[in-house]
């Protein structure tokens, strides 16, 4: 097969994969830094009953491969009555396993901030979630950004898991276009490419949340 | 003198070990009080119950009027209204140095931005720092850093203010800086009980001094008497290793 038919018969199938890669990635970005701060909340202000709970989650969450966490969603969940479609599957799978490690990043994050800092917003009449919100999640946000992005970058790669789920991201898509033309060597370094395309520009809008947060500080 | 601040009884401890015992004493309106005495004696302790920053677990703190141990009282709010000056500044890194005027004014008080700004800028000009207004606190020397502190305390309009060793982190020569500042506070009338070694602004400026040791009030007399004949030997000991130099 000549490479320029390889070319035009891959690129469309495996451009829609990138698109459904980017959403689920996107998405479950969003979704898990939402639940992730949440989590970490809950664990900082250290609420009853809850907190424990979250501990747990987190435990379970980074103590489990994501693989499996899939299955038990999409097809374990089924058993008892709870159903998916693929996509939903896929974000809720990958969302409650990226929030787990986000929640730890932010955690780490808001404890590092020192004592003095809370004290300070404190003796000015803010009450503990004013201190939280004005005080200590902006100077934390600074502090997480780094260890936040290994986590999204992570995420972006993950994605290619719920192809086992039927869902025709970038991988299935590549397999799909393997099993027509034979031709697994450029099909799958294409895929890693556009992988590693998807990385490097996240890691280019880190590089630019942390000059700006970095410029704040010296102005 | 009505009393702004009165301490009765406090205890509180870590754990097993107890860090004040039996600490009574008071603050007048419009006095100025030196809490004094060698480290982890207790005072930095003692200073920090007043507005509630340390919990304690017997006695009773009544700011104005308001018990501080009541659990009813609402703390935000009494703090709101206690200034609070720290040994390491604790200005905002991530705000610039009008905004860390700017926003307990806005956020506790409900302080329009113009009015709470305007407010700030008069106030740094007071401490002789309105042209860092719009500079980030790690861009100051240490003796700004703490103007800017104690500036940002009196955006509040505090009734009063507790100053927990605003010195003891600063370099030599950026010492009577601040100092003048709260020379100049005390002068207005403003009620201050400051946690310091500086004796010579204790000479100059408070009307009392109390001595602690060991988590005890062991002294609490007024200047003139402090300075001339304390009676406790441990007093003496601790004053006359401070005033050698």
């Amino acid at each position: 097969m000549e490479w320029l038919e390889l070319f035009e018969l891959a690129l469309p199938v495996m451009l829609k994969g990138a698109l459904y890669t980017l959403m689920f990635a996107l998405v479950s970005m969003v979704l898990g830094l939402m639940l992730g701060f949440s989590v970490a909340l809950v664990r900082v202000a250290r609420l009853p009953v809850l907190s424990q709970i979250a501990a747990v989650y987190v435990s379970a969450m980074r103590g489990t491969p994501l693989l499996v966490q899939i299955f038990v969603i999409y097809y374990g969940l089924p058993g008892i009555g709870i159903e998916f479609d693929p996509v939903s599957a896929g974000i809720l799978a990958l969302t409650l396993n990226v929030s787990a490690y986000l929640s730890e990043s932010m955690r780490g994050a808001i404890v590092g901030v020192s004592q003095g800092q809370w004290q300070a917003a404190q003796s000015l009449g803010f009450g503990w979630w004013q201190s939280m919100r004005y005080i200590i999640a902006p100077q934390a946000l600074r502090l997480a950004v780094p260890s936040l992005s290994n986590s999204l970058i992570s995420l972006i790669k993950d994605t290619s898991l719920v192809s086992v789920i039927t869902v025709t991201e970038l991988m299935l898509a590549t397999k799909e276009v393997i099993a027509q033309t034979f031709q697994p060597l450029p099909l799958y370094l294409a895929a890693a490419g556009i992988y590693w395309i998807l990385s490097a520009s996240f890691e280019r809008v880190q590089k630019r949340v942390e000059a700006r947060l970095e410029a704040s500080y010296r102005r | 003198m009505s009393s702004m601040i009165s301490i009765n009884n406090v205890n509180k401890w870590y754990g097993d070990f107890q860090v004040l015992t039996d600490c009574s004493t008071s603050v007048s309106k419009g006095e100025v009080v030196v809490v004094c005495g060698p480290s982890g004696s207790g005072k930095s302790t003692l200073i920090k119950c007043v507005n509630a920053l340390e919990p304690f677990q017997k006695g009773d703190i009544i700011v104005d009027g308001i018990s501080v141990g009541d659990p009813k009282t609402n703390l935000p709010k009494l703090r709101s209204r206690v200034g609070m000056v720290f040994q390491h500044f604790e200005l905002f890194p991530h705000l610039t140095i009008v905004e860390n005027l700017a926003i307990a004014q806005t956020k506790v008080l409900g302080r329009s931005k113009e009015e709470a700004e305007a407010k700030g800028i008069k106030l740094l000009e007071r401490v002789g720092l309105k042209a860092h207004a719009h500079k980030h606190p790690g861009q100051l020397s240490g003796g700004q850093q703490q103007r800017v502190a104690i500036a940002r305390a009196l955006a509040m309009d505090p009734i009063c203010m507790l100053f927990d060793e605003p010195t003891s982190a600063l370099d030599p020569e950026m010492i009577n800086e601040v100092l003048d500042v709260m020379t100049e506070l005390a002068k207005e009338g403003m009620t201050m009980m400051c946690v310091t070694h500086e004796m010579g602004f204790a000479r100059r400026v408070a009307d009392r001094v109390i001595f602690m040791d060991r988590g005890h009030i062991v002294e609490d007399c007024s200047k003139d008497d402090f300075f001339g004949t304390p009676r406790s030997e441990r007093a003496q000991q601790f004053l006359s290793k401070i005033l050698q130099h």
